[in-house]
């Protein structure tokens, strides 16, 4: 009696799954000429489930409130057993996270893969993206540090550059005139469950999208030509290799290589991430000096210092993020062939050298 | 020396994967369980000080001890008992009778005398003595 092929058998005769496991995994070709960028996906997958669970386990000793928050992460460091390895896994993991997804999006973007028909899972994408970093702006602020504090009245400080409903907006983000209980209170809820629940929907439409459409192939090679679809059609792969366990396999092996890193970083320079002024805690009185975003976040913070008004820096902004979001409807031509799109790749190293330059511009300023 | 064919490498990649993360989840495993076991407090809560006043004589007051409800009774002037406070029935409260003096287990009955021993109802055994000393006008419990 084999109790594997017993388990198996039991749930064929009751959900079909071997026909289920064939369809999705072993008889899903992908194809040949595959690479490790498109391991990106799983890889956040698995960087994600990381910030869940290190997540959840963190909220068994925080408590959401701004008498109590910085004395709770600070008993987490120092009394809870291996607390620090949580909370590091976390801070880290969502920088780390920030890093994986501007990679996936720089690779979709070279391989033209946000093309028709697969705007949808761009636009997907794209909003994820942006929910990742809110989810870095709410979780920012519960520590309740001066790090925490200020960062969080500078940033919702921003929304006062919309005309006409700038000032509501600022009251409306912060739940008052200033950051207070009620920011953190409406900050905590959105980090632990209203951001959650919208990126776990939004994660299951773009791997149906992905699923749905099929992967695409890398315009490398002579066989890659550029194809015009007009009616639905699921992008097929005839002489591809197996989902499982050819890509699986590379999948896990880039996955262990992110999480060795996010290990390495924990152990070895956690504090990367953690400057001073997170280590005090939040004091609405006394602003320290240089206060700065995150490093994910200087680029925009450089734009609103550079422009003359910080509506215009806004606009700009906004501008920028417009684009990249809209961009499978501007871009609609077929060719994906980075050499063909000679335009297309000069503004994109240009981008990469403008968010470089102005995030390194913010750090130094 | 012949090169291995994909099937052996991925066989090889897939049995060092399998073997990698086995290690890792065996390690994380510790860390998780140290993260959600009860946090040891040393032995700062092992003695508990209560003032004398708070215990009149014939009456009970309850307190924590050790993070379990506890009681603190004065049969007569200058004597003290500490007992716990959880029946040893299924762990319910017991309550102080003051005209009876005697404990009563509001759940399923369960009676204890002053000195915890079980008058009746359900309970096995006895409630759990703590030892009890005085500091001024201080009691120390533990």
């Amino acid at each position: 009696m084999n109790p594997y092929k017993e388990t198996v058998d039991w749930l064929d005769r009751r959900i079909g799954i071997r026909a289920l496991l064939h369809q999705q995994l072993t008889g899903y070709l992908l194809p040949r000429n595959i690479n490790i960028w498109y391991t990106m996906g799983a890889v956040l997958m698995a960087m994600f489930g990381l910030q869940f669970l290190t997540g959840i386990l963190l909220l068994v000793y925080y408590v959401p409130d701004t008498e109590k928050a910085f004395a709770s992460v600070t008993m987490i460091m120092n009394e809870v057993p291996y607390g620090w390895l949580i909370r590091y896994l976390h801070v880290v993991g969502s920088n780390l996270i920030i890093v994986f997804l501007l990679l996936h999006m720089l690779s979709v973007l070279y391989m033209g893969s946000y093309k028709r028909p697969r705007e949808l899972t761009w636009v997907s994408g794209f909003i994820l993206f942006n929910l990742g970093l809110v989810f870095c702006l709410t979780g920012y602020l519960l520590p309740w540090s001066q790090l925490s504090f200020w960062a969080t009245t500078v940033a919702t400080d921003a929304a006062g550059a919309i005309p006409i409903v700038g000032d509501f907006l600022i009251e409306f983000l912060r739940g008052g005139p200033s950051v207070g209980e009620a920011t953190l209170g409406r900050f905590f809820a959105l980090h632990v469950m209203g951001l959650p629940m919208a990126f776990l929907a939004l994660v299951g439409f773009h791997l149906f999208c992905v699923r749905r459409i099929g992967i695409s192939a890398p315009p490398f090679g002579e066989e890659y030509q550029p194809k015009l679809t007009y009616g639905f059609g699921h992008e097929e792969h005839p002489n591809g290799v197996p989902f499982h366990p050819h890509y699986t396999v590379k999948d896990l092996a880039v996955v262990f290589f992110a999480l060795a890193l996010l290990v390495a970083i924990t152990f070895y320079a956690p504090w990367l991430f953690i400057p001073l002024d997170a280590l005090t805690p939040a004091d609405p009185f006394t602003t320290p000096e240089h206060i700065k975003p995150e490093w994910y976040f200087l680029w925009a913070y450089q734009t609103l210092k550079i422009f003359p008004s910080e509506f215009l820096g806004l606009a700009a902004q906004g501008a920028a993020m417009g684009f990249l979001a809209m961009l499978p409807f501007i871009d609609r031509g077929p060719e994906r062939r980075p050499v063909k799109r000679p335009i297309f790749i000069s503004l994109y190293l240009l981008g990469i050298l403008l968010f470089v330059g102005l995030s390194m511009w913010g750090h130094y300023s | 020396m012949d090169d291995a064919t994909p099937k052996e490498r991925r066989t090889f990649l897939t049995v060092i994967l399998g073997g990698v993360g086995a290690v890792v989840a065996a390690v994380a495993g510790w860390p998780l369980f140290r993260y959600l076991s009860p946090i040891d407090k040393g032995s700062a809560e092992d003695l508990v000080r209560v003032a004398r006043q708070e215990v009149a004589v014939g009456g009970a007051h309850f307190f924590s001890y050790q993070g379990r409800p506890a009681v603190l009774l004065q049969p007569s002037a200058g004597e003290f008992l500490a007992l716990s406070a959880v029946c040893t029935h299924l762990g319910c409260i017991v309550k102080w009778v003051d005209d009876k003096q005697e404990f009563l287990c509001p759940c399923h009955g369960g009676r204890f005398s002053p000195a915890g021993q079980v008058l009746g109802g359900p309970p096995p055994t006895a409630l759990e003595s703590y030892p009890v000393s005085l500091d001024g006008e201080d009691i120390l419990v533990g």
